[in-house]
């Protein structure tokens, strides 16, 4: 044969066989109790022998109830998972359930990769009932194009040092912004300082901000308007900066901390509030000489500036935090998926889950075992307090936005001080990035 | 005489003649077909596919219809020269060209040094390789801890009465950048030098030797031109190596990035991954891919790394 046609040949039988490779992804197919349910699930790194354990059992119970067996699959980051979830909605073959991050669930619905759940499907999971109503406000845009089936809440709260705050003669923690830098003044002195905040964290300046924003009337958000540049933002990021510049009650490394470093800083005992945490911080802080000697608290919900909350503004406690459930479109294995979907919002499945990790039950009535406990009380008031961000394919952005702000002002609060141009100019900055992720939602 | 001569002229022609028959047209080029194949799937078919992407809208939206995506030309182009691609061009290629300039002397330094024998040559080329061998996300963590405001660095620089400031945000992070990528790739040049200085033939340095030449003048007259190619050739793999470097900027930084520091796979990566704007980020790349192109492009036209010709000469 003469060569050029054999390499034609070779070349065209090695790409056959490599695309026939690529297509072969699809497990379980047609055979009864043969069948096999992926799950897409964040791994846990904190504990991952319990975690094993628990996706054993978890197997073990869903076989005995389908005779299917569950295949679960991890992701490390959000990245990984996002990565997972193009090529799989790409291909169209790929994990039956995904575990999916609350503010992550708009831009997942905006790929139209899910399943859309409607009286039946939530009748096979055991009712929209059976949830604890704040945990739902991210599920989908509106009541009758839902994909996200609520699984854990890891709503934030405040943790605070008792013996420092009695020492400083305050009984109780602060209710509003103003009362909560007030008391941090109160406290702060030598080595001691009134609040760890992590400023360099690449998520949490922009929960502060969007918190403060909605409880003083303003949800960032309004149709296809970003609302960025306005004095509700404004006064957030004065407050959230002053705090380190105006106020000094928080230690200047502190422009260097992401989460964990401030948690690591609180747990030394010398520092009176810890904002924005979550239960999962327990196991650090009993580790350090706090241990004992902390609670948690309600983030306060009342806008900088003002005593009372104005009529417009909303009671958000938290940013609704924690993973939603979602059912793959292309997956040919629904009504298995929507059963495993049950079983892990069952109340018994999602106690255990919350001993083993400390990751809040979605499930109304588990929720409210837990709210006698002295330690979690606050902790399922504020899920129940949780507020959704706005369901937006564009959240994601504007949450990059928001934090870009923070980021680029780090220099300036390193330097001690930042004027009230800088902040408005980085405002505008976002609020154009805001608006052009917006209009470009579909 | 002449008449005698010639047969056997022709006798060696024509036996060249079917030699050259043999080696040009009846080379087994099929062999390399494994090889083709592979390039085709590995190479060419993501790059006509990111080339495709880059003409079109491929966001969130789109992504799960990717084929009907609407074309829309040059616009992500457009876009990308918008959104600080430039800045993010003229921060990669400043910090690299940099980097490679302040590793250049480290690297040759230190082949001079541990070419001659001595004890513990061994252990000290090691150790020299530390750096190149630590995965860059170890040294990049490391760092970063290092770097904090209220961290080991900062801590000496104030036992020496100066005052250390912030490393991993403003101004400063772009020399944090500098720093950590010198310190991390400074061993490539070493390695390329050493392996170079090796290549040296011996008479040249007993010639040397027979000529009293002083070891300034036998090193920059006789020793260093023989380096010159290679460390030519480490540096312009360097410094591409120092372009295309993600790790390193985003786990000291993280993202979103300080302005000072957002090169070009920071930009990228964050369009991409956190905007999810695939068409728009796909469009960058292309452009960072043409960028690089440029000096290799230039540097391969200047050495012509001909093989065939080379082996044809000797």
């Amino acid at each position: 044969m003469n060569p050029k046609k054999l390499t034609a040949l070779a070349g065209v039988a090695a790409l056959a066989l490599a695309l026939a490779a690529c297509g072969g992804g699809d497990e379980g197919g047609e055979g009864g109790a043969g069948k096999t349910l992926n799950v897409l699930i964040a791994a846990n790194t904190q504990y991952p022998d319990e975690f094993a354990a628990w996706q054993k059992d978890v197997s073990a119970k869903f076989k005995a109830r389908t005779g299917a067996e569950v295949k679960f699959e991890t992701f490390a980051s959000a990245n990984d998972e996002l990565t997972k979830i193009q090529t799989s909605v790409v291909s169209g073959s790929g994990p039956d359930v995904y575990a999916v991050g609350t503010t992550f669930t708009p831009t997942a619905y905006s790929t139209g990769a899910f399943v859309k759940l409607g009286d039946e499907e939530w009748n096979k999971i055991g009712g929209k009932d059976k949830f604890n109503p704040a945990t739902l406000g991210i599920s989908g845009p509106d009541e009758q194009n839902q994909v996200g089936i609520p699984w854990v809440s890891r709503p934030f709260v405040m943790a605070y040092n008792t013996d420092m705050l009695k020492a400083a003669g305050i009984d109780k923690p602060a209710t509003t912004w103003d009362e909560l830098g007030q008391q941090a003044k109160q406290m702060t002195k030598g080595d001691e300082f009134g609040l760890a905040i992590a400023y360099k964290d690449n998520f949490d300046p922009w929960k502060f901000v969007w918190g403060m924003s909605v409880q003083a009337g303003n949800p960032l958000v309004d149709g296809k308007t970003a609302k960025l540049q306005d004095p509700t933002v404004q006064k957030a990021y004065d407050t959230y900066f002053g705090w380190l510049t105006r106020d000094k009650v928080v230690d200047p490394a502190a422009v260097g901390w992401t989460n964990p470093q401030a948690v690591a800083a609180f747990a030394k005992g010398k520092t009176g509030y810890f904002m924005l945490t979550t239960p999962t911080a327990i196991n650090s802080l009993e580790q350090g000489a706090v241990k004992g000697k902390w609670k948690f608290a309600l983030l306060p919900t009342v806008p900088p500036g003002a005593t009372t909350r104005p009529a417009d503004g909303v009671e958000a406690a938290s940013i609704l935090s924690g993973d939603n459930l979602l059912v793959a479109d292309y997956s040919k294995n629904k009504d298995l998926a929507f059963e495993y979907v049950k079983l892990v919002t069952d109340q018994e499945t999602q106690l255990d889950y919350y001993k083993k990790f400390g990751n809040l039950p979605a499930n109304a009535a588990a929720l409210q075992t837990l709210a006698s406990d002295p330690q979690l009380g606050p902790v399922t008031e504020a899920a129940q307090k949780s507020v959704a961000t706005p369901f937006t394919g564009a959240w994601g952005d504007i949450q990059l936005a928001l934090t870009n702000v923070a980021v680029q002002s780090l220099p300036d609060l390193g330097k001690g001080s930042i004027s009230t141009q800088q902040i408005d100019s980085r405002i505008a900055d976002a609020q154009k990035a805001a608006q052009t992720a917006l209009d470009r939602a579909k | 005489m002449t008449i005698l001569a010639r047969p056997p002229e022709k006798i060696t022609a024509k036996k060249e003649q079917r030699r050259r028959g043999v080696t040009e047209r009846q080379r087994p080029l099929w062999l390399l077909t494994p090889g083709g194949v592979l390039m085709v799937l590995v190479i060419l078919i993501p790059l006509a596919v990111a080339l495709w992407i880059s003409l079109i809208d491929l966001d969130q939206y789109t992504l799960r219809r990717w084929v009907e995506a609407p074309f829309i030309g040059l616009d992500n182009f457009v876009e990308a020269f918008g959104s600080g691609l430039l800045n993010s061009i003229w921060i990669s290629v400043s910090f690299s060209v940099l980097s490679t300039i302040a590793t250049v002397p480290i690297g040759i330094a230190a082949a001079l040094v541990t070419q001659n024998k001595f004890r513990g040559r061994g252990l000290v080329r090691a150790v020299f390789l530390i750096p190149y061998v630590l995965p860059s996300f170890v040294v990049a963590t490391v760092w970063r801890t290092m770097l904090q405001p209220d961290g080991v660095v900062n801590a000496w620089l104030s036992k020496v009465g100066i005052e250390g400031g912030l490393w991993l945000t403003g101004p400063r992070s772009y020399w944090a950048l500098i720093l950590v990528e010198i310190w991390a790739a400074w061993p490539f040049i070493y390695l390329m030098a050493l392996a170079a200085l090796q290549s040296v033939d011996h008479e040249v340095h007993e010639a040397s030797a027979v000529d009293g030449a002083p070891w300034w003048p036998k090193l920059y007259r006789v020793i260093l031109p023989y380096l010159r190619g290679p460390v030519l050739l480490a540096c312009l793999l360097a410094t591409l190596n120092h372009i295309n470097n993600f790790t390193l900027p985003f786990v000291l930084f993280g993202a979103p990035a300080p302005e000072d520091v957002n090169v070009m796979p920071m930009i990228v990566y964050v369009t991409s991954f956190q905007s999810l704007r695939f068409g728009l980020s796909a469009a960058m790349a292309v452009l960072s891919l043409v960028l690089i192109a440029i000096p290799l492009f230039v540097y391969l036209r200047a050495v012509r790394l001909d093989v065939h010709e080379e082996g044809g000469r000797r």
